[in-house]
């Protein structure tokens, strides 16, 4: 595989707001990245850079392997598809997705088939002639899409294209979006606040945090080795659990800060004393019939929101304590929770919160 | 009398009163004197009958007084070129500045407020200010061009017959780029941004964008400046009086000037009143397309 963007230490001010703080990440040809963050993160000033529609401060943008640090926008060879669609309002979706071939001056005869080609890969038959303040919001999503694809870039970049369509188009063009990008085998650089998003959609998932990386790789090694408490709680929904604790003397198990001061077996050794912070994904909290009987925990029920397939049972604890379940829990006062040690994460209990190998 | 004042205000009563008082206001300022000076282009009127309608109906006789009178055709070109130059010229600077004023640099808010200034002071003061300027012995211009060498020999901006006419046009231009700038930078302000970025994306540079983004969708604001400017020009009566009364010899003469000059210095009242209706006329017209322009406008 060979590299087709790449970011060497990307610096960006705004002023004096240090927007991105030494970004660099190698995207692979045929790739596709999920940018993912809370947000003001910097995501999408990361993918503004990458396109050229803002200059950076320090660092090499190199895109097929030519530096294109100081290049234009339109010399870069990239396509992109912004949150609003950016549709060009005057003209039809013809003319939308004709713009940059007619900028090349190239042949009505090689328009006309590029049209028919992407008018049948994004469904947009018979709406042609249509003005985009005449299209739903799905099909403006389709033509700022097809808008791309013609074009036949090196790179495709998506600012939260999604973002204004409702939950269940969102699902659908998730799909879509990822099909086309198999079909095509292009290069996508993929925008989102959605962690789900970028969960199902990415080969390669980078986590921002003001403006700096904070991690990223493949999506489950994310989900199952996360470097930090942040990517931790950010990745996975509902959030991980986060609980203080204690080594205990042994250096094998944890003391929970819980009512009862619960110990678990984390399989490993940590310094006996050392303070702690335990992490415990909500669908890692088994409620069936068996649990390992050496690792439980009794706690309280607050409240137990069922919505059909999974049962969300919120402990009344402090700190909260969730617990996503693939059952119809029944009412109860009390939940005895089973943990399997290889799912239970430790972080350092400070504010960096790194994982601590165990 | 709260029931009263209740019917009053949710029922009818209220209503008509709004629409009569917006109605009588334009019958009486707007309606009566269009009226009255369409009849006053039929009939023979001096100083004496100016106030009573029973006058003699001559019927086309002034139109054709007018329009066989050997200024006419002098001051409908001159008129022309007025209307014609002013717009056009307006339109380029203020689209000029309007897109100048586009670029994010400092002190862009300060630079756009001075150009107000021509906006904000009335057309009397501005035709005063150049009249010094233009003069021929002590103008400010002749004074520059001198300097640097341009011309040897004073121009005398306001009384050389060849050159009194885009005097007044220069002043003219002075005095409308202003409302043009700020017509048209509201319309570039409503281009968005994005907009812009989507075509540099797909390989415009700068002048494809401005002929393929920009002016497009213009089009609405374009049609409407360029109407209303046509309109204003249509109007422009302090700049003659202030700096060449139409001279010299009708030199510089325009309809809107030489229908006061008729009426009101010749007391030829009946001939005033058909070179104002041929202008109106022709202002509604104008004001049609106006009206067409805005339409699109708002179905955009
Ligand atoms: N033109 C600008 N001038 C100054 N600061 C800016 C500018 N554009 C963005 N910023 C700042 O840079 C930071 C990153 O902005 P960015 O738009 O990249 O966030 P984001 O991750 O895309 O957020 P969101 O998910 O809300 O879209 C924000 O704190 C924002 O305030
Ligand atoms: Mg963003």
């Amino acid at each position: 595989m060979t590299c087709q963007i790449s970011l060497d230490r990307i610096n960006k001010y705004y002023g004096a707001y240090h927007a991105l703080r030494d970004v660099s990440l190698q995207i692979d040809q045929g790739q596709f990245v999920a940018l993912v963050g809370p947000s003001g993160c910097g995501k999408s000033t990361l993918l503004r850079t990458i396109a050229g529609l803002e200059g950076i401060t320090d660092g090499t943008i190199t895109i097929a392997g030519e530096d294109v640090t100081h290049l234009a926008p339109r010399a870069r060879d990239l396509a992109m598809v912004f949150q609003s669609y950016a549709l060009y309002p005057h003209m039809t979706v013809r003319r939308n997705l004709t713009y940059s071939m007619r900028l090349k001056r190239r042949t009505r005869a090689e328009i006309d088939h590029a049209v028919t080609e992407i008018t049948r890969i994004t469904g947009l038959e018979g709406l042609l002639e249509r003005y985009p303040r005449e299209l739903s919001g799905g099909q403006r999503q389709r033509v700022a899409m097809g808008r791309a694809i013609i074009r036949d870039p090196k790179a495709f970049l998506f600012d939260e294209p999604l973002s204004n369509l409702d939950a269940a188009l969102r699902v659908h063009m998730r799909a879509e979006i990822r099909k086309l990008h198999n079909r095509l085998g292009a290069t996508s650089v993929y925008v989102t606040h959605d962690q789900i998003e970028a969960m199902t959609m990415a080969d390669h998932v980078v986590v921002l945090r003001a403006g700096r990386v904070e991690q990223q790789g493949a999506p489950l090694d994310l989900y199952d080795r996360p470097v930090n408490r942040f990517v931790a709680g950010f990745i996975g929904s509902p959030a991980m659990n986060f609980i203080p604790a204690t080594v205990t003397p042994d250096g094998g198990h944890v003391s929970l800060e819980l009512p009862g001061q619960p110990v678990l077996r984390f399989g490993g050794r940590r310094p006996a004393g050392e303070a702690v912070m335990v992490g415990l994904r909500p669908e890692h909290l088994q409620t069936g019939p068996s649990p390992d009987a050496a690792n439980r925990l009794t706690l309280p029920v607050a409240m137990i929101e069922r919505t059909g397939a999974q049962s969300y049972v919120v402990c009344d604890t402090v700190p909260e304590v969730m617990v996503s379940a693939p059952v119809r829990v029944e009412d109860t006062d009390e939940i005895v929770l089973g943990i399997d040690p290889a799912q239970l994460h430790l972080f350092a209990p400070d504010e960096a919160g790194l994982r601590l190998d165990i | 009398m709260l029931k009263f004042t209740n019917t009053f205000r949710d029922g009818i009563g209220f209503d008509t009163v709004l629409v009569v008082m917006a109605l009588g206001y334009l019958v009486v300022f707007s309606a009566y004197p269009l009226a009255y000076n369409l009849l006053m282009s039929f009939q023979s009127v001096d100083l004496f009958t100016l106030t009573s309608f029973d006058r003699p109906f001559v019927g086309l006789d002034n139109y054709r007084e007018v329009l066989s009178r050997p200024e006419t055709a002098m001051i409908f070109w001159n008129t022309v070129k007025f209307v014609g130059l002013s717009v056009l010229a307006q339109l380029c600077v203020g689209f000029a500045l309007a897109l100048f004023f586009q670029l994010d640099f400092p002190a862009a808010t300060w630079l756009r407020g001075l150009f107000l200034a021509g906006w904000i002071m009335p057309a009397l003061v501005v035709g005063a200010v150049w009249s010094w300027v233009l003069a021929g012995d002590f103008g400010v211009l002749n004074h520059m061009l001198r300097q640097i060498g341009v011309i040897r020999e004073n121009i005398f901006w306001l009384s050389d017959p060849d050159v009194a006419l885009y005097s007044v046009i220069i002043a003219n231009i002075w005095l409308g780029v202003p409302f043009n700038m700020i017509l048209l930078s509201v319309g570039l302000a409503g281009i968005p941004k994005d907009v812009y970025e989507a075509a540099s994306m797909d390989g415009a540079g700068r002048v494809q964008q401005f002929f393929t983004i920009t002016l497009p969708m213009m089009r609405a604001q374009l049609g409407a400046v360029i109407s209303l400017g046509v309109i204003f020009t249509l109007q422009q009566f302090d700049l003659f009086a202030a700096l060449t009364q139409g001279g010299p010899s009708n030199a510089s003469n325009v309809f809107q000037y030489w229908s006061w000059q008729l009426a009101f210095q010749n007391y030829e009242i009946g001939l005033g009143s058909v070179v104002s209706v041929l202008m109106i006329g022709f202002v509604i017209a104008v004001a049609f397309i106006y009206v067409r322009s805005t339409r699109y406008e708002q179905e955009s």
